[in-house]
């Protein structure tokens, strides 16, 4: 009978093979547990601990992939947060600035400058005019002088009922007189448009050759046709070219035009400053008194 | 379709078996990606790979449960046998009779494998086979489809049994 099965046996590979297999199956699962924990390790050690290896590459994978969404979210939020606090340090900043400006006027001044906010600025070369956001509801006029603590900006031209426009420096049409404050050389700083290059520039015209003007020197305004009060700063001389009766004095102007927020127009100085106003009444009440005496006199 | 091919396939089994499947149980019924490798070795190599190939997944997995060494290699070595036996009588190219193949060797796999695992507790394997193995068993019958769209894509011949024009 055992011969008459090897025969079938080898006459059938398949069944052979799947004796075998079937036979080395119950072995494995009539053997002792201490062997079977033997196979089992050896087995998981060669075999399923590459297996686990690559599951645990697959489940890492998957959690990779669950972190990176979740910290594609945090990112998101992040750059939000930052550039709400980037604004903030910037608003921080200027106002920083505008406080240690006003700390400088004393009071009687202080009352006489209405913060404004630039509300349109008009794009090209160069800014040509400016929007601000108060006008004829609080008393601006036309040719109100218009800083930042950076220096001087420019004028008032036209007032509507809440809105002004403004004539800044760097208008063409502008025309600032100005004196450098060490060698108090007197002139009028204009832009100049060169047509070629396309670059603008301001040069201070009307000098005398050989004056005391050096590279560096700081211009401020000097008060003469009392537009703008003496001293605000205007820029510095950046170059100077003699001519033979003239020197070109190209200036570089203190305020960055293009990142202009807030300005401050100073109300007392439309035509007649304040203070002269004060000044007029002063002397008109002395006189008005002197008279008085002088007619009570016997 | 090469045998080097078929090798990494059995390979890929065994960790998407353990990695991948609890992920897409549909309640609480689980694919078998062994009994899917096996029953198609059977189809394209025949019976006797398919039943060793059927021992060594089998005992691969085996290793994990040391107190039932040698149950999944007994079940998927009869099962690689009894499919590729199968696969000699019938249409080898029709989905339906992949699907019936696949479905009658999943739930014989799960028949020798839960009888010996819960043969002093026959009343919790019929209970298991019914809440477990019949839902199972369809799931793992299901890839049927998936396969044979593969392997007329790929033209595997041995299993979508025509050609591309």
């Amino acid at each position: 009978m055992l011969a008459q099965l090897t025969r079938v046996l080898r006459g059938n590979r398949e069944l052979s093979t799947l004796l075998i297999c079937v036979a080395l199956s119950i072995m494995c699962l009539v053997l002792p547990p201490g062997a079977q924990q033997r196979i089992s390790f050896v087995l998981s050690e060669a075999l399923l601990g590459h297996v686990e290896r690559l599951s645990s590459v697959f489940a890492e994978y998957r959690r990779v992939g669950e972190e990176n969404a979740a910290l594609r979210h945090i990112a998101i939020d992040l750059m939000t947060e930052r550039s709400a606090l980037v604004a903030y340090r910037h608003e921080n900043q200027r106002l920083r600035e505008l406080v240690g400006f006003l700390v400088a006027f004393p009071e009687e001044e202080l009352a006489e400058m209405i913060p404004a906010r630039v509300i349109g600025m008009p794009g090209g070369r160069v800014v040509e005019s400016m929007k601000i956001d108060k006008g004829e509801d609080r008393r601006l006029r036309p040719g109100m002088p218009i800083v930042v603590p950076g220096g001087l900006v420019g004028k008032i031209a036209s007032v509507f009922h809440d809105r002004s426009l403004v004539e800044p420096l760097t208008s063409a049409s502008s025309g600032v007189s100005v004196i450098t404050e060490r060698g108090r050389v007197r002139g009028v700083v204009k832009p100049r448009f060169g047509a070629a290059s396309r670059r603008v520039s301001w040069e201070i015209d009307y000098v005398q050759a050989r004056s005391n003007v050096r590279e560096g020197d700081l211009v401020v305004t000097s008060g003469l046709g009392e537009v703008y009060p003496p001293g605000i700063n205007v820029g510095r001389v950046i170059r100077t070219v003699e001519g033979p009766l003239t020197m070109s004095i190209e200036v570089e102007l203190a305020v960055d035009f293009s990142t202009v927020e807030q300005v401050f127009v100073l109300t007392g100085r439309a035509g007649v400053p304040a203070k002269l106003d004060g000044l007029r009444e002063r002397l008109i009440a002395e006189l008005d008194n002197e008279r008085a005496a002088l007619e009570g006199r016997p | 379709m090469k045998s080097g091919w078929f090798a990494g396939l059995a390979v890929a089994a065994v960790i998407l078996d353990s990695a991948v499947v609890p992920e897409i149980e549909i309640l609480g019924a689980r694919p078998d990606f062994l009994v899917l490798v096996v029953a198609y070795a059977g189809l394209v190599f025949g019976a006797r790979p398919a039943t060793i190939v059927g021992f060594i997944l089998g005992l691969i997995v085996d290793a994990e449960q040391p107190d039932y060494l040698g149950l999944h290699a007994l079940s998927l070595s009869l099962i690689g046998f009894a499919s590729a036996s199968a696969w000699e009588h019938l249409v080898r190219g029709s989905l339906f009779v992949q699907i019936c193949v696949l479905l009658g060797a999943a739930l014989a796999h799960d028949i020798i494998y839960y009888v010996v695992y819960y043969r002093n507790h026959l009343d919790m394997f019929a209970r298991f086979f019914v809440r477990f193995g019949l839902l199972g068993a369809a799931y793992t019958a299901a890839f049927a489809v998936v396969i044979h769209v593969l392997a007329r894509i790929y033209t595997w011949r041995s299993i979508a049994g025509v050609t591309r024009a």
